[in-house]
């Protein structure tokens, strides 16, 4: 059985996991309305929806963390009211959540015992080994030593054992919420081989995911979330990656994003044989003021990290950057900063912004001055920012780590505007966490950055964005270089295709006006 | 809170008459000047030094044996030596992010190891009545508490009106954010260590003065105190959050406590006692305070 | 170059710079019987039994990345307990002192996760409040115990290194060594310190393994201290405080690191040995005290040195910098 939407077939098979009705409001803010899915033992469904569509808040209600509203939750055709995740644990219900929740100075035998209630006291007991041997093996991990510390393995291979600790505690239903974020192609391979081996061994396995590829890679069956509304569920076979699009944005997104322009101005930004120890092999780029610039490619290719090392970030980058003509050393933030560098880094609580610190201080940051600070002055320079980026300047003195994650986003934006100089903006993954109607409101101060006489270059892992956004596509695979596209000359498939087996050795530049 | 505290010591009969008050401002001086140091480190989010106590009986022993070259060399001898032992802790901690606890426990054996070889465990005494300005009172108030005060006034104004002063707060508030905003970890990190020592320094001088000789036992426990004062002044423990001023407070609260518990008769041992209780206290209440804002 | 690699690994540090002091000193001291002999062994266990037990509780709190400075108050918070109560009965003493080391240990583990304050703010309140609870209890002096007895049963040399004293401490670092290493709740320790987040959401209960640990190392530090005094025959409020900088030390020496996460209780066994026997050893031949303080000044700042997380990351830089030119 496939469609369970109002109206939809009635089961054809006995469903393992069945959503009914289901709403959940937070505030004012319904996150989940009315929503319907059902999943039959050994299914793999995709649960598709961009960000703020409802897919944790769903993911929540299944694993117990929250509680419904209204709906009800039915497993193996009994209602079940999850009150606390270790509810849904009783009743076969695992979760691979985002955060990675393995010990790293644990071995991984450790790790996969951890938090399991059955282990007895002394626990160093041989069928334990055997078993944690076991779900290893179905995994496909039996080349991996059960006393490594799981510290020592890549991500891919921390995300495998976990989903073997599920496998340990006997799960039925396996949720993975973007589990290969962060992962090479060679890692998300491994672990799509075996999530299939386990759905064919019957563990049902919903899988939340905003990367479209991997619905048709790897799905049967599909539930599109719009506005914490089921908007459709079908087999993957009866829909094409447009018809999804549709779905999963409502056509809005076209309309989201301000005209393309391009420029041929003299280049803003060089940069020549950039190597980066471990990431990128050598890489040079040459952009004029005025543009989008994108930068595409998976975790692995180092995309990231060229902007990272422009903006002095980098302890192991060598290379030849110019601004405007004049040559700029690596390795010093401040430098960059003087260059006309302003570095907006994708992990925003970490690195991004001062989540402790009032909003003033945030805008203020990199404003200070020399000598004496004039509180008045800084005060003045703070609202003028706020203003600029659509914030409200009442909330100077609130702490950054109460606005929301686009509110935070544009504090991170709005710090580094506002300067006479004309400068280059590096942005990683400028929308990651940020809610639609934020987006919006980004896009908007970006493209007027550019208006302005600035460059933006950033990354970014929503190719849905990179092409609705960028006036320059730069497609990298591997540390090097793939080609470089106008946005009128590229569709998303060629971006992917690039950016996952490009079709030409990396570092031959395609050439193009 | 600090109501109650004010109007309890207040109401206290001879709080406010010039001898206990005098002997309360001096006695806090020296606290006061290392947990003004101390606010440097834990505001730049390296939790506490366990050294600054030994730094200050050492800057008290270079400033006794550098008296028999005059004041000033002492002084400069006492104050250099604090400054630049610490910070040199500083830029291993900030240039290298070397564990600051660590770091402190080290630099303590080292030095309580050289000040032992040369000193052979002895005191080291004035030579002459020669730090008369250094001691007594001026203006009605015990010197030492005017150097507290100056100490505290001029951290506030580095905290608040510096770009240094705003870069610790950012570098205590989150060290990735901070680099990536241009910040150079190592000089911030390193300049608060400095006006820590420097502090410290300041604070072993004045009381090597009041006792005209100085030893490696006069700081033994001024860590713990000073932690104390800064946290209870309501900085946070792990950086980013709080002033100069608010140790100043904290300081000033501790210290009341006890002279309100003496006034009211109780025992030196009782004072310890309640301190210890108050500590905890205020410590609970900031976080209460902190969850229900 | 591999050798090198093995005595850097960190399981194996605490007993490479153990070894390392034992064959240093030995050769120091060239045959001479001051250092290699039965009463140097004796010595250095007696003071392994003080410094020991205080060690594995602030050790084991910084596993779980915690930092019980509280150990300090407790130690000699304990000793005096023990000596008020226990005149006529030892055991009323000794069950007096470890109960109130557990009560306050675990009433601190209740204030940091209860109200979610840090450990360390916690443990400076509990510092100074159990010193002040000592100097209350003694009213600020040296209380003798009467029974000289039990002191000299429990220092009385067996086979001529060891005391009851010593046999206790070592048992007890055995039975806590063998809980971290083969049972669940040792694993949960670990796990808790070493990622706290990841842990509860794995499903560890890390709130109770937070108030067992202190709980724990209240009670050892309890037992360390009432053993102390009974030993001494003495309690003081004073004297035994100064313990938890080479506690702290041989902590850390034991491969514990202050991130949480590491450090095993035979590795603290190890730190704490290497301080007791340079302390002992170099008294043993003839070195004057601050020989003691410089090498364990200068072993922290190595290790402080080659675990800083930015010595890489400086090196790579500057090789590439040299490189360039």
């Amino acid at each position: 059985m496939i469609s369970r939407s109002p109206g939809g077939d009635p089961p054809a098979e006995t469903p393992i996991l069945s959503v009914e009705n289901l709403s959940k409001c937070f505030g004012s803010v319904d996150a989940l309305q009315e929503v319907f899915f059902s999943v039959d033992p050994g299914e793999i469904r995709a649960v598709c929806g961009e960000n703020g569509a409802g897919k944790s808040t769903l993911v929540k209600i299944l694993t117990g963390v929250h509680r419904p509203d209204q709906g009800t939750v039915r497993i193996n055709h009994q209602t079940q009211t999850l009150r606390h995740p270790q509810a849904a644990q009783q009743q076969g219900i695992a979760l691979v959540a985002q955060e990675l929740s393995l010990a790293p100075h644990l071995s991984v035998q450790d790790n996969i015992w951890l938090g399991n209630r059955t282990v007895p006291l002394l626990h160093r007991r041989p069928h334990l080994r055997r078993q944690a041997r076991r779900v290893l093996d179905i995994i496909g991990l039996d080349q991996l030593d059960l006393d490594r510390p799981a510290g020592s393995l890549t991500i891919g291979e921390r995300q495998l054992v976990e989903i073997a600790r599920m496998l340990a505690r006997q799960a039925r239903v396996l949720i993975l919420d973007e589990p290969t974020a962060g992962l090479s192609d060679v890692e998300i391979e491994r672990i799509f081989t075996a999530l299939k081996e386990l759905s064919s061994r019957g563990t049902t396995i919903v899988y939340v995911t905003h990367r479209l590829g991997e619905v048709f890679e790897l799905c049967d069956t599909v539930t599109v979330l719009r506005n914490g509304k089921s908007v459709r569920s079908c087999r993957v076979t009866e829909i094409d990656r447009d018809g999804l699009i549709e779905l999963m944005l409502g056509q809005s997104m076209r309309e989201m994003y301000p005209p393309s322009r391009t420029s041929t101005e003299s280049p803003l930004l060089v940069v020549e044989n950039l190597k980066i120890l471990g990431w990128v092999g050598d890489f040079s780029l040459s952009e004029s003021s005025g543009q989008i610039v994108s930068i595409a490619g998976q975790i692995s290719s180092g995309a990231a990290q060229v902007l990272r090392a422009v903006a002095g970030l980098a302890y192991d980058a060598t290379g030849q950057v110019r601004i405007r003509g004049q040559p700029m050393s690596l390795g010093s933030v401040r430098g960059a900063q003087e260059s006309g560098i302003r570095f907006i880094s994708e992990d925003r609580a970490q690195e991004g912004i001062f989540l402790k610190l009032k909003v003033l201080d945030n805008l203020i940051a990199t404003r200070l001055g020399a000598g004496f600070l004039s509180w008045s002055a800084l005060h003045q320079l703070a609202s003028n920012l706020a203003r600029r980026v659509g914030l409200d300047d009442l909330r100077l003195g609130a702490r950054a780590g109460e606005l929301s994650g686009g509110n935070q986003q544009k504090l991170a934006l709005g710090r580094s505007m506002g300067q006479e100089q004309k400068g280059v903006f590096l942005m990683n993954e400028p929308t990651r966490g940020v809610d639609v109607g934020s987006r919006r409101d980004l896009y908007k101060v970006m493209r007027q950055l550019c208006d302005n006489g600035n460059l933006i270059v950033m990354t970014s892992s929503d190719l849905e964005e990179v092409v609705g956004i960028s006036d320059i596509i730069i497609t990298m695979y591997r540390g090097k270089l793939v080609a470089r596209y106008a946005r009128d000359q590229v569709t998303m498939h060629q971006v992917l295709t690039d950016i996952t087996h490009p079709r030409f050795r990396p570092g031959e530049r395609k050439t193009e006006s | 809170m600090l109501l109650i505290l004010t109007v309890g010591a207040l109401a206290t009969p001879g709080f406010i008459s010039t001898p206990s008050l005098a002997a309360l401002l001096t006695s806090i001086s020296f606290i006061g000047c290392v947990a003004v140091g101390m606010t440097f480190i834990t505001l730049s989010g390296n939790i506490m030094s366990l050294c600054l106590g030994a730094t200050l009986s050492a800057s008290s022993l270079i400033f006794m044996a550098g008296l028999s070259f005059g004041v000033g060399p002492a002084l400069a001898l006492g104050l250099g030596f604090g400054t630049l032992f610490t910070a040199a802790q500083g830029l291993l901690v900030g240039y290298l992010r070397a564990n600051p606890i660590i770091v402190s426990i080290a630099a303590l054996a080292l030095l309580v190891g050289s000040a032992d070889y040369l000193t052979g465990g002895q005191r080291i005494y004035s030579p002459e009545d020669s730090l008369v300005p250094l001691t007594g009172t001026l203006w009605g108030m015990p010197v030492e508490a005017l150097f507290l005060l100056a100490s505290a006034v001029i951290g506030q104004i580095i905290l608040s009106y510096t770009r240094f002063g705003r870069h610790i707060h950012m570098v205590g508030s989150n060290l990735k954010a901070a680099r990536a905003a241009g910040v150079s970890i190592w000089r911030t990190v390193t300049g608060s260590y400095l006006l820590a020592g420097f502090f410290t320094a300041l604070a072993g001088i004045l009381l090597s003065a009041r006792y005209g000789s100085g030893d490696m036992e006069l700081g033994v426990g001024y860590d713990y105190d000073a932690i104390a004062a800064v946290l209870v002044g309501g900085t946070a423990i792990h950086g980013g959050e709080g002033s100069v001023m608010r140790t100043l407070l904290g300081v000033a609260v501790i210290s009341a406590i006890q002279v309100v518990l003496l006034l009211y008769g109780f025992s030196q041992q009782m004072q310890y006692l309640m301190t210890g209780l108050i500590v905890l206290t205020v410590i609970m209440l900031h976080s209460l305070g902190e969850r229900h804002s | 170059m591999s050798v090198f690699k093995t005595i850097t690994r960190e399981s194996i540090r605490p007993f490479a710079v153990l070894s390392g002091a034992v064959v240093t000193l030995g050769l120091v001291d060239r045959g001479s019987g001051n250092f290699l002999s039965v009463a140097t062994a004796f010595s250095v266990l007696q003071l392994f039994s003080t410094l020991g037990l205080v060690s594995l509780a602030l050790g084991l709190s910084l596993v779980v990345r915690g930092f019980d400075l509280s150990v300090a108050g407790m130690l000699s918070l304990a000793g005096c307990v023990a000596v008020l109560t226990g005149a006529t009965h030892p055991w009323l003493g000794l069950a007096a002192g470890l109960a109130l080391g557990l009560a306050a240990g675990t009433l601190q583990g209740l204030v940091m996760t209860g109200l979610r304050i840090p450990p360390l703010g916690v443990t400076l309140g509990g510092l100074l409040t159990f010193q002040g609870l000592s100097y209350v209890l003694t009213e600020g002096q040296t209380i003798a115990y009467p029974n000289y007895d039990l002191a000299l049963i429990l220092t009385e040399p067996i086979m001529g290194f060891l005391s009851y004293r010593s046999l206790i401490t070592l048992g007890v670092f055995l039975i806590v060594a063998l809980v971290m290493s083969h049972t669940r709740l040792g694993r949960d320790v670990v796990a808790t310190g070493s990622d706290p987040e990841a842990s509860r959401i794995a499903g560890v209960h890390t709130d109770r393994i937070l108030i067992g640990v202190f709980a724990l190392s209240g009670f050892l530090t309890a037992l360390a201290g009432v053993l102390l005094s009974y030993s001494l025959a003495a309690a003081s409020p004073v004297a035994l405080s100064d313990v938890l900088v080479p506690a702290a030390a041989a902590a850390i020496l034991g491969g514990v690191s202050l991130g949480g996460g590491k450090g095993k209780p035979l590795g603290i066994a190890a730190g704490v040995l290497t301080l007791c026997i340079l302390r002992s050893g170099l008294n043993a031949i003839g070195a004057s005290p601050f020989v003691h303080e410089f090498a364990t000044g200068g072993v922290l700042l190595v290790v402080a040195i080659l675990d800083a997380p930015e010595l890489a990351r400086r090196l790579t830089s500057w090789r590439l910098r040299a490189s360039e030119r």
